[in-house]
């Protein structure tokens, strides 16, 4: 792909997870639902991290806030943290396998998300942290599809 | 090795800076109302990505109208052709009651029960934040829809509308943790506050205390206090009650009546009061 075409390949990411995430769905995959947006971020941060960073993620983030009527911020913090950890492991990151690049996601989630459950917690908010364990499974499950589509994508170096 | 340790240092830098952003957002946008204006403007842009994230529903209700037995048309069309008869049945005698109600109140010199049209909605987007529990319908203020009016489902109470637009409106839900609403027990009228808590299956109800005469099993109906949403609609069933030993009232759990994360077709009430009257359909 040429790479004046990156911003088209971003975009397109974007929307299929913005469509993802806004999906009505019933019961508890509700809760379990993985942060699509989130999770293409990374993607892109890890495979492109000279061009793409905290700034991006930072712009996603304040549009997840608005999609997902969130108090103005919230995401723009979460996915600020979370791709700034990856950003800062990216030169690693790239050389690890699928299995290892999926269970550092999971992590770097995880630490976000107990650290944001915490603050809810703190304040007397519902903080839905016993859904935790399944949300982190299921974007780790996710995460081998988006990695694939985004390293497909991205465009070629030189 | 420098440029590595360089980048990260920058990498630092930004990510505080940012941060620091961040939190000033969430503190202009808790204490004011400045950024209102950009979701309205979003949400408008974003409505045909709902439409989009919407299609695989669609598809499955076509899909499972289109594959559906003829056989099985039949039964249920059998089976609504009962229903009716039924419910037709059981409308005479509530006109006949409703009639006998309106001569006591009268002979009471009581005021006398509003009545209430309704206008069918369709649900076209749900919040995809867990911890936000808001609807999208397929109407707006072209249909008289107005901030505040209730929304009920076939089996109860599900929220109210916050926002409204041209051609759809938001809803929040009763189970979300921002919402509260005034009910009373069936039984014998005790009154009480039922609030959400971020599960789309359970409510709270609030200040009841220990000596209080409710029970397991009981129902709960909008008590009408407040004045938002309209007396006597079903809003759940008591499902346990805890009393622990130091505290001041009960905990007690409720199963929502509605189907708040089931339902597709919904109900917009306009009582007599409501100036933008919509057509009853």
């Amino acid at each position: 792909m040429e790479s004046d075409n990156r911003g088209v390949a971003v975009g397109l990411t974007l929307v299929l997870a913005v469509v993802l995430s806004l999906m009505p769905l019933s019961g508890d995959w509700i809760v379990w639902k993985p942060n699509f947006l989130l999770l293409v971020v990374m993607a892109w941060v890890i495979h492109w991290p000279n061009d793409l960073g905290i700034f991006f993620a930072a712009s996603v983030g304040l549009l997840s806030d608005i999609l997902l009527r969130m108090t103005l911020g919230h995401s723009v913090m979460v996915f600020t943290l979370c791709t700034g950890a990856i950003a800062l492991l990216s030169r690693w990151a790239k050389y690890l396998s699928m299995f290892q690049r999926a269970l550092l996601v999971a992590l770097i989630i995880t630490v976000v998300a107990v650290l944001e459950a915490s603050v809810f917690i703190f304040y007397g908010r519902p903080s839905a942290i016993e859904h935790l364990p399944m949300k982190i499974l299921l974007s780790m499950l996710a995460w081998p599809f988006i990695d694939r589509l985004v390293a497909r994508l991205q465009p070629k170096q030189g | 090795m420098r440029n590595v340790f360089s980048r990260s240092s920058s990498l630092l830098r930004k990510l505080l800076v940012v941060t620091l952003l961040a939190v000033m957002l969430m503190i202009v946008d808790s204490f004011t109302s400045w950024l209102k204006p950009a979701y309205s403007t979003v949400d408008n842009l974003a409505r045909p990505l709902y439409w989009i994230a919407n299609i695989p529903l669609r598809v499955q209700e076509w899909s499972a109208n289109s594959v559906t037995p003829r056989s099985e048309i039949e039964s249920d069309n059998l089976r609504l052709t009962k229903e009716s008869l039924i419910y037709h049945g059981q409308l005479q005698r509530m006109s006949d009651l409703a009639a006998e109600n309106l001569r006591l109140r009268r002979l009471l010199n009581a005021t006398e029960l509003l009545q209430d049209s309704v206008l069918v909605t369709e649900v076209i987007g749900v919040s995809a934040n867990p911890l936000r529990h808001t609807l999208t319908i397929d109407r707006g203020t072209a249909d008289g829809v107005f901030v505040g009016q209730p929304l009920l489902d076939a089996e109860g109470l599900m929220g109210q509308i916050i926002e409204v637009h041209k051609r759809h409106s938001t809803a929040l839900l009763i189970t979300d943790s921002s919402h509260a609403l005034p009910v009373q027990v069936l039984r014998n009228g005790l009154r009480s506050i039922a609030e959400g808590n971020a599960d789309y299956n359970r409510l709270n109800l609030k200040f009841v205390s220990p000596t209080a005469d409710i029970r397991e099993g009981d129902e709960l109906v909008s008590s009408g206090l407040g004045g938002l949403y309209p007396a006597g609609y079903p809003v759940g069933t008591v499902l346990s009650i805890v009393n622990e030993l130091g505290d001041s009232f009960l905990k007690i759990d409720i199963d929502p009546s509605a189907e708040i994360d089931r339902s597709r077709h919904l109900l917009l009430v306009y009582t007599s009061r409501d100036s933008a009257a919509g057509a009853t359909q």
